[in-house]
């Protein structure tokens, strides 16, 4: 029974170290099965874009057409951001809080008249310090622009501000004030 | 002599009417007198037919009537503001804005030239109000209209018009403490320009030596 089973294990083991023979041609063969058939990785229509695109041709250019381009690049040189050479000052009209003060001993009353409010003396009253002292103030939102103001004192007597540049043109006997007010 | 009459009377209705219809255009002439109301509200109407802006002509009326002037006196002066706003307009060109036109007029009543308002124009893409009002204060202020034209139009091509004014401000206080107007001018633009990066050229009357501050 023993012998019996040896003499079939020695024969598969014989078989099974007898040399493979394997054909010479077969690496040919294979590596001409890969050419043949490339990686599905690009597809077709992508690659026959990328050979159109590399392919090297001849473009004809009329003298017309070539300073067309020249000037459409010219242009769009010009309008890129920060290519202008001097800075504009941004656009100012806000209107911005300012106060009016003069000094008005034993006054009852003081009004701030001028060309933000129709020179209209029940426009703009203006208030006296807390204190009860003889400063008066008012705040008025002025847009950017040059002004003409003055102070009338107790319905009838006319004041100049005296921190302010006088107005030049002053053709009606009381004099009148300017004031400039700038942007931010 | 009838026909005198009916010419005269004719001419009598069509001065009412058309003062009439001036004055409707804006109530705030009411205020003035109204033997001189007609006059400057017919004023204030070409003004508007030559595209003038016609609100700083109201405020000079308004102005005038609040002082108590006698109408011809405000008559006169709404004249003459009609007069500088068409020439502030011509060297600022069609496109001007009421504001800019009234800084113009203003600093051609300062004595400054055509010709100044024209290159501040030129000089400065964004709105010339506040550069011509400085310039006008300027001169106000003592500061001679060269002198005050030459920095305002070397400092308006980068200057923004809060630090205008602050210039503006900078030459009172020297002026208010001794300088020279002319130098006062030169040191303030001096050192605004300082801040800019850039240089200033002032005719050389206004380069003198800067008094010491109390």
């Amino acid at each position: 029974m023993f012998e019996h089973s040896e003499s079939v294990i020695e024969r598969i083991v014989g078989h099974l170290r007898r040399p493979v023979r394997i054909d010479p041609a077969i690496d040919g063969r294979v590596m001409e099965e890969i050419t043949r058939n490339p990686p599905p990785s690009v597809s077709g229509a992508a690659r026959a874009a990328w050979h159109w695109l590399a392919r090297p041709r001849q473009i004809a250019l009329s003298p017309l057409g070539g300073l067309a381009i020249v000037a459409g690049l010219g242009a769009l040189v010009l309008i890129l951001p920060g290519r202008r050479s001097r800075e504009a000052p941004p656009a100012e009209t806000a209107a911005r809080a300012f106060q009016f003060v003069v000094v008005a001993p034993r006054a009852a009353r003081v009004a701030l008249v001028g060309d933000f409010n129709d020179w209209d003396a029940a426009r703009t009253p203006m208030r006296p310090s807390q204190r009860g002292g003889p400063v008066w103030t008012a705040v008025l939102p002025l847009p950017p622009g040059r002004y003409r103001y003055a102070f009338l004192v107790d319905g009838s007597r006319w004041l100049a501000d005296p921190t302010a540049p006088a107005a030049r043109d002053d053709e009606f006997g009381p004099p009148s004030s300017v004031v400039t007010v700038g942007g931010s | 002599m009838h026909h005198l009459l009916r010419t005269t009377s004719t001419s009598l209705l069509g001065a009412t009417l058309l003062g009439t219809a001036a004055a409707a255009q804006d109530p705030r002439l009411e205020r003035l007198d109204p033997r001189v109301r007609p006059l400057v509200a017919s004023v204030i109407d070409s003004a508007r037919a030559a595209g003038l802006p016609t609100e700083s002509l109201v405020q000079r009326a308004l102005e005038g009537a609040t002082k108590g002037a006698p109408g011809e006196l405000i008559a006169a002066a709404v004249r003459r503001l009609v007069a500088d706003l068409g020439q502030a307009r011509n060297a600022l060109g069609p496109s001007a804005t009421p504001p800019e036109l009234a800084a113009g007029a203003a600093a051609l009543r300062a004595g400054a030239s055509p010709a100044v308002l024209a290159k501040l124009r030129r000089a400065r893409p964004q709105t010339v109000t506040v550069p011509l009002a400085v310039l006008a204060d300027l001169v106000a202020s003592g500061v001679p209209v060269d002198s005050a034209a030459a920095a305002v139009l070397a400092l308006a091509t980068t200057t923004r018009d809060a630090d205008l004014v602050e210039f503006r401000r900078a030459v009172e206080r020297d002026i208010a403490l001794g300088a020279p107007p002319g130098m006062a001018v030169s040191t303030a633009a001096t050192a605004a320009y300082g801040a800019t990066g850039a240089g200033v050229q002032l005719d050389a009357g206004a380069r003198q030596a800067r008094p010491s501050r109390p």
